[in-house]
């Protein structure tokens, strides 16, 4: 490990950092709004802070080692998590480092739990950084720093390994730096079409924005207290249900189907598993939902659909308030916090592809009880899965559930009930956003300790790296020479 | 526009490992799914797992949109099928394949563009033969290759220590021998490979990379000291392929060879081969048969069985015994630093010079091998000057031309000319340059000239 390297690179990263803190200073401005100071200020430190790691450590030449590219990307996201929350305590919307800490990483890993009390009376700028954050993040902020640091060349390959979500993880094109770029045009390019959409929609354009910022990620802030259901708007929830699916599906499918190759959609088995689970689930609840409805088919398809898709895909929006919905239905939703979006797509929990592979293995066990002499690999498009990959999908399912059952103990031991500590720990670590409880879609989490939202705080930095990245820090052969 | 490389292997491995330096967007296919982690792992190449024959790959490979196909793997066969694809279904406009099985060298005719339509067909034991030869021709020197259709030649040779250069600036050098001919491109000192400048001092056992026209080179190496007595006895250890090939090219040029093999029926096949060559059947790892065939008495000893632990721990049991001069050939390019260091002279390797074909195929130029350059690489290549470019119409000295780089030779017409600071470039000329490979970018930059590329 060279960690002047990594310092140095994290140096980059700052600076990216505080060059996105531009675009809030500028809505501050264009509304004319009283904290110019508190963005300037967070430019200034963020800025100096990566400037003068850049000055003060030496790059060295040779390529990035495996352990290089986890350490910069997971001190690349906690480094993430302070800085972006500077935006947060200067502006003076929150006076306590955790929960500054908190909103930044509920933003970057795009999770969209919030510790605001009333979202509505934060200013643009604020608000605006808050989406902002999230758009970032979705995509990653350090595959954006890829697309734009020239040198990274074969080490990139470490950094998009450790960063990007997925048991496997593919280039697009040959070259690192050109698959990042190719990622980040095709993000940008369906943001456009949803803001336009939503503008449609009869959505103002800030909203738009901060909504698209929010879909895109899969990240679920929203810029109003009682989120998607404030606009009562069909057309608004059907685009935000369309867009959220796209966002939640791999966006290497995404660049084929650009590409004019469209079959290759209908033909990965990820993408038709998580469609399967959508269609299923949507039907459950609507059938659920029905009596309670009195009979109103088309509603109620409308309202568990919505629901379902926010948050399989791991946004976090709501269209009606669930909690209120019968045990049934919530615990359908519960259930898809587990399991999250596509790999390589901007949701987040333990993947799509992960569950239908432990689910062809468990299929495969059984079929070796039956025939004992039987060769039966586990096939994905036809493609036997490596060992290794399975190793992987085992280990962080385990991981994943560890985690889960660890945090929320604690968060119980902190004085939550039940309900609430496992659906705050299972949202947190899913990159959801809105549990259930006291933390259901209409509350937030102010009211917890500060001990439970750092524990929460890293369940999302977990959740977002995909555990690894960030336990093979604690990890004591890590820092072995 | 990419290019597939199809192999893994070393030859493959490198040749990704070069192009991707360069920003060339690379496509790596193998079905060893070990070799494709390591390329993923270690380059920024897209690695896809699966055989270059099978045209799905190709096609997953983006073969229509591929400007080069380079088909290197372990089978002749799989190599040309390859190039067959690329060539008829997708009309690739360049493609290079490996063929090694010396049977296979009667169809070459068949590869021409009516035919097969292969541009370049290449195959690392004769590369490797050709390289040593090359080297034979001038005794001493640890790296030798050709520019400009063989009109210029580069030496790298070690400044002995009763050189009169030893000790002196390259400016009291060029002062002593005004009219030798000869360019000293590049100094390795050590690990470090530098371009030297006037106050430059050259100390003994430095390598010097000097150019100079082919046809004047022992007049040049003469007159600067570098001469030194030719080959006329040579051992070589290894009837395989390349043994027997250089066995062959030696007695043609009046070198006495031995040649020791362990094989009953191939030494009986390479005396069938041989005219005057001594074959001797033994295992060389015994003392008694390099003492009784007197390798003391050897200028050089070649070592090129496939075993290339046997190839080094031999040459070093002859150079202890006493011959003047080994060399070996170590394919594994992770060893060739290390053999340097332990007291073989000259490593070659068959991959390198694989590598090396092709790279000089690509860009008309020339990677000095890796071995004679262990931590930073240096490249010689040609490039035509344009008229637009900056390097044309002034002299050289009032060029601003990059730190690391250096003009070795003018070609115009078919004049050699090795340029002093008064020289100046002509439109057309053919000029090739000497560059740091972290200067190559910025000479492209900074003179305008065109890289000669496929």
């Amino acid at each position: 490990m060279s960690p002047s390297t990594i310092l140095n690179l994290l140096g980059y990263i700052n600076l990216f950092l505080a060059g996105s803190m531009f675009f809030p200073l500028l809505v501050n401005w264009i509304y004319g709004e009283p904290h110019a100071r508190g963005f300037l200020l967070s430019i200034v430190v963020t800025a100096l802070s990566g400037l003068s790691m850049i000055l003060a450590f030496k790059r060295s030449t040779r390529d990035l080692s495996h352990r290089d590219g986890f350490a910069i990307v997971a001190f690349g996201w906690i480094s993430a998590t302070l800085f972006g929350g500077l935006p947060y305590l200067f502006t003076g919307t929150f006076d306590s480092l955790v929960d500054a800490c908190f909103e930044a990483a509920s933003g970057f890993t795009t999770t969209g739990s919030t510790v605001m009390t009333d979202v509505e009376k934060n200013s643009y700028g604020v608000l605006f950084w808050r989406g902002l954050t999230q758009w970032l993040g979705g995509m990653g902020i350090i595959l954006l720093s890829m697309a734009f640091l020239p040198f990274l060349g074969v080490g990139g390959m470490q950094l998009y390994k450790a960063e990007v979500p997925g048991p496997t993880a593919d280039k697009l094109t040959p070259r690192i730096s050109h698959t990042a770029r190719v990622l980040w045009q095709v993000y940008i390019l369906i943001s456009a079409v949803q803001v336009f959409v939503l503008l449609l929609g009869g959505m103002n354009l800030f909203d738009s924005i901060c909504h698209t910022f929010t879909t895109m990620a899969t990240g679920g802030f929203s810029t109003k207290n009682t989120s998607i259901e404030h606009y009562r708007s069909p057309f608004i929830e059907y685009a935000i249900v369309f867009f959220m699916f796209v966002a939640g599906a791999n966006f290497s499918l995404h660049y084929q189907f650009l590409k004019g190759n469209f079959r290759a959609l209908w033909q990965d088995p990820e993408f038709r598993f998580y469609s399967g689970v959508v269609l299923v689930s949507t039907l459950f609840i609507t059938i659920n939902l029905l009596p309670g409805l009195s009979g109103d088919v088309l509603k109620s398809f409308r309202l568990a659909l919505f629901q379902v898709v926010s948050i399989q895909t791991t946004t976090g929006y709501s269209s009606a308030d669930f909690e209120k919905w019968p045990a049934f239905s919530q615990y359908v939703l519960l259930a898809l916090m587990f399991i999250g979006g596509c790999a390589g797509s901007t949701g987040g929990a333990i993947k799509c592809i992960r569950i239908y592979v432990l689910i062809k293995e468990a299929a495969r066990e059984l079929y070796r009880l039956v025939h004992p002499h039987a060769v039966a690999p586990v096939k994905l498009a036809g493609k036997v899965l490596s060992q290794d990959t399975l190793n992987g999908i085992r280990a962080l399912f385990f991981l994943y559930i560890g985690i889960f059952l660890l945090a929320s103990l604690a968060v119980s031991l902190l004085g939550a009930d039940i309900i609430t500590s496992v659906s705050a720990v299972a949202t947190t670590l899913g990159n959801t956003g809105p549990g259930l409880g006291e933390v259901g879609p209409l509350d937030n989490f102010a009211h917890l300790p500060a001990a439970s939202k750092w524990i929460l705080t890293t369940c999302m930095l977990f959740g977002r790296l995909e555990i690894y990245t960030l336990l093979v820090l604690l990890f004591p052969e890590f820092w072995r020479k | 526009m990419s290019i597939i490389i199809i192999g893994a292997g070393e030859v493959g491995y490198h040749l990704a490992q070069r192009l991707s330096q360069e920003k060339k967007d690379v496509v790596v296919i193998d079905r060893d799914v070990e070799k494709i982690r390591r390329v993923q792992n270690t380059l920024d190449v897209q690695a896809i797992h699966g055989s270059g024959g099978s045209l799905s790959i190709l096609r997953e490979a983006g073969i229509s949109e591929a400007s080069m196909v380079i088909a290197v793997t372990n089978s002749d066969e799989v190599n040309m099928i390859s190039c067959l694809v690329a060539g008829v279904q997708d009309r690739v406009p360049k493609k290079i394949a490996r063929v090694r099985d010396p049977e296979y060298s009667a169809l070459f005719p068949l590869f021409d563009k009516e035919h097969l339509d292969i541009d370049l067909v290449i195959n690392p034991d004769h590369e490797v033969v050709d390289m040593i030869l090359n080297l034979m021709e001038v005794p001493g020197a640890v790296d030798v290759a050709d520019f400009a259709d063989g009109k210029v030649r580069m030496v790298g040779i070690p400044l002995l220590s009763d050189s009169p250069m030893v000790g002196k600036t390259l400016a009291e050098i060029s002062v002593l021998y005004p009219k030798s001919g000869i360019l000293i491109v590049a100094v390795q000192k050590g690990d470090r490979v530098f371009i030297p400048k006037g106050p430059d001092v050259i100390r003994a056992n430095d390598l010097l990379f000097m150019v100079m026209a082919r046809d004047k080179m022992q007049e040049a190496l003469e007159s600067s000291g570098h001469r030194r007595p030719p080959i006329k006895r040579v051992m070589i250890l290894g009837g395989s392929l390349i043994g027997l090939e250089l066995a062959k090219g030696l007695e043609k040029r009046g070198v006495q060879v031995k040649i020791i093999e362990q094989n009953e029926d191939r030494c009986q096949e390479i005396a069938e081969k041989c005219d005057r060559a001594l074959v001797l059947r033994g295992d060389a790892t015994y003392q008694d048969l390099l003492l009784e065939e007197n390798v003391a008495g050897m200028d050089t000893f070649i070592a090129v069985t496939e075993d290339e632990e046997t190839n080094v721990m031999i040459s070093l049991l002859a150079k202890k015994i006493g011959v003047r001069r080994v060399m070996t050939l170590v394919n594994k390019v992770g060893y060739s630093p290390l053999v340097h260091s332990i007291g073989v002279d000259v490593v070659v390797s068959s991959r390198l010079a694989a590598v090396n074909k092709i790279m000089q195929f690509l860009r008309r130029g020339k990677i000095l091998s890796v071995s004679s350059l262990p931590e930073e690489n240096a490249e010689a290549f040609e490039a035509v000057a344009m008229e637009t470019s900056d390097i044309v119409g002034r002299p050289l000295r009032e060029i601003e031309f990059p730190k690391d780089a250096i003009v070795g030779a003018i070609v115009r017409g078919s004049e050699v000319i090795i340029p002093n600071g008064s020289t100046v470039i002509q439109p057309g000329d053919r000029v090739m340059i000497f560059a740091l490979t972290s200067a190559i970018k910025e000479v492209e930059k900074a003179l305008m000239v065109k890289l000669e590329y496929w």
